[in-house]
């Protein structure tokens, strides 16, 4: 099912932090939203993710910190009962093993609290709630920013797996255009709040238009800096 | 010149750094890489003297490493300044522990180079930005000229543009100020552009160190291998090798 959105906005303090903003999203379409820290990446994924819910829309969210998924008073096992409740999954014993095992996080004791987890554990167990079941959308927010090189590579290639046998949409956020461009296959980009430019990834890389984009492709490699 | 020689940190009955071995020559940089776990924070907290040997000695130029007073820039910019207090402050506070006497000229060449406008150090930290506030703490570190600066994952906290313009900003200073640079870093893509060697942690063990564009060629050990596929499969090595 397409899913589309309009007149999304946030106002905090006074202070317009998303300018009204619509967007569509096709079955199974992976898209990356890319902006410099401040753009208003986290606003769009929070407000596109309440709006899909307030329709009844099932939607997973895997938001930047641990911190803000789990109740440090709950064990993780009732954090995963109560994420296929919602999800509307019948409990899976061997598809939860299957995906613990992937995210190595199959050491990890169900009965412990958040904070009895590490950091990257607690990290990869709200990756792992959010691929119960078929969501008709998954929205990352930079997933995998609090996790070390090879487990965050290990993550994407097991998300890329699990994208591609769904037909889940996904909705990508991060500030690393490197790491969104070998991703998704189209790409917006934010500045002040609002989306400026919407365009296939290989014509951003290509050509970008708006100073936003330009400054995100220059900055994409370590050594293919300007000067 | 900085020198480890089988350097070990006894945490509990872990050994948290077994057995390390490296050298730092003066104005060079190395990239210390390695999962969360390998121990590079206890690498940088043994350099500083906050842990004790249980074996090895470290050693600057053959005197301990506390006389030359290294410098520290922190992961969590904001953080690592006390909130109370003006930026201006903290960043004297290497000066003033000395009883040395600020130079104006050294400071706004600092801030000019730092890309930080003069009446920013009158703020508080949480009335800068991440990315200002991690340019302030590389000020502080270097205002009083020490000969080693230690980074502690300088860049994680900043977002991908300012990461580069910060990364770019360290180096001008390096070769301006000629410090010797241990970076802690998990970015690879970060140590192969600007490190002259790259060390792999693991486990609180030296895997491999090599110079950084014969590591990303050429990785020497398995594991060496395993970190240079993940950031390349993260798009962080592109057009590097």
């Amino acid at each position: 099912m397409t899913i589309n959105i309009t007149d999304l906005s946030a106002i905090r303090s006074g202070r317009t932090i998303l300018h009204p903003t619509s967007l569509t999203l096709a079955p199974g379409e992976r898209v990356g939203l890319v902006g410099a820290s401040g753009s208003g990446k986290s606003t769009l994924g929070h407000a596109l993710v309440d709006a899909l819910r307030a329709q009844g829309r099932m939607v997973a969210h895997v938001p930047q910190s641990p911190d803000e998924a789990l109740d440090p008073l709950r064990s993780m096992g009732f954090h995963w009962r109560e994420a296929e409740r919602a999800l509307g999954a019948s409990p899976d014993p061997a598809e939860r093993d299957a995906i613990f095992a992937a995210l190595r996080i199959d050491g990890g004791d169900l009965r412990k609290r958040p904070w009895n987890w590490s950091r990257g554990m607690q990290q990869r167990f709200v990756i792992a709630m959010a691929l119960i079941g078929k969501p008709l959308l998954i929205v990352l927010d930079e997933p995998t920013s609090a996790l070390d090189p090879v487990v965050a590579a290990n993550t994407m290639e097991l998300l890329d797996t699990y994208l591609s046998n769904r037909r889940t949409a996904c909705l990508l956020i991060t500030h690393d255009l490197g790491l969104a461009a070998r991703r998704v296959e189209r790409l917006m980009v934010m500045d002040g709040g609002r989306i400026v430019e919407d365009t296939p990834t290989v014509r951003l890389l290509d050509a970008p238009r708006t100073q936003a984009a330009r400054a995100l492709c220059a900055h994409r490699n370590w050594l293919a800096l300007p000067c | 010149m900085l020198t480890l020689q089988n350097a070990s940190v006894m945490r509990g009955r872990m050994l948290t750094l077994d057995d390390v071995s490296l050298s730092l020559a003066a104005g060079r940089t190395l990239a210390v890489v390695g999962e969360s776990g390998a121990g590079k924070s206890t690498l940088i907290a043994a350099v500083l003297g906050l842990v004790k040997l249980h074996r090895g000695r470290i050693a600057w130029n053959d005197a301990p490493v506390a006389t030359i007073r290294p410098a520290l820039v922190m992961q969590e910019p904001r953080a690592a300044f006390n909130p109370a207090l003006n930026l201006r402050r903290s960043v004297m506070e290497p000066l003033t522990a000395r009883r040395l006497t600020p130079d104006p000229v050294r400071l706004a060449r600092f801030c000019d180079g730092l890309e930080l406008p003069r009446d920013l150090l009158d703020r508080r930290p949480d009335q800068v930005s991440i990315g200002q506030a991690q340019r302030v703490g590389i000020l502080r570190a270097l205002i009083a000229a020490p000969p080693l600066v230690l980074f502690d994952e300088p860049l994680s906290a900043l977002d991908a543009v300012t990461q580069k313009h910060t990364a770019r900003l360290i180096a001008q200073l390096q070769a301006e100020e000629g410090f010797a640079a241990l970076i802690v870093t998990h970015d690879l893509g970060y140590a192969a552009a600007y490190a002259d060697d790259i060390a792999v942690l693991r486990a609180g063990r030296l895997q491999e160190v090599q110079p950084a564009h014969a590591f990303i060629a050429a990785p020497q050990t398995e594991y060496g291998h395993t970190l240079r596929d993940a950031a390349f499969a993260l798009g962080a090595l592109e057009h590097v090798a």
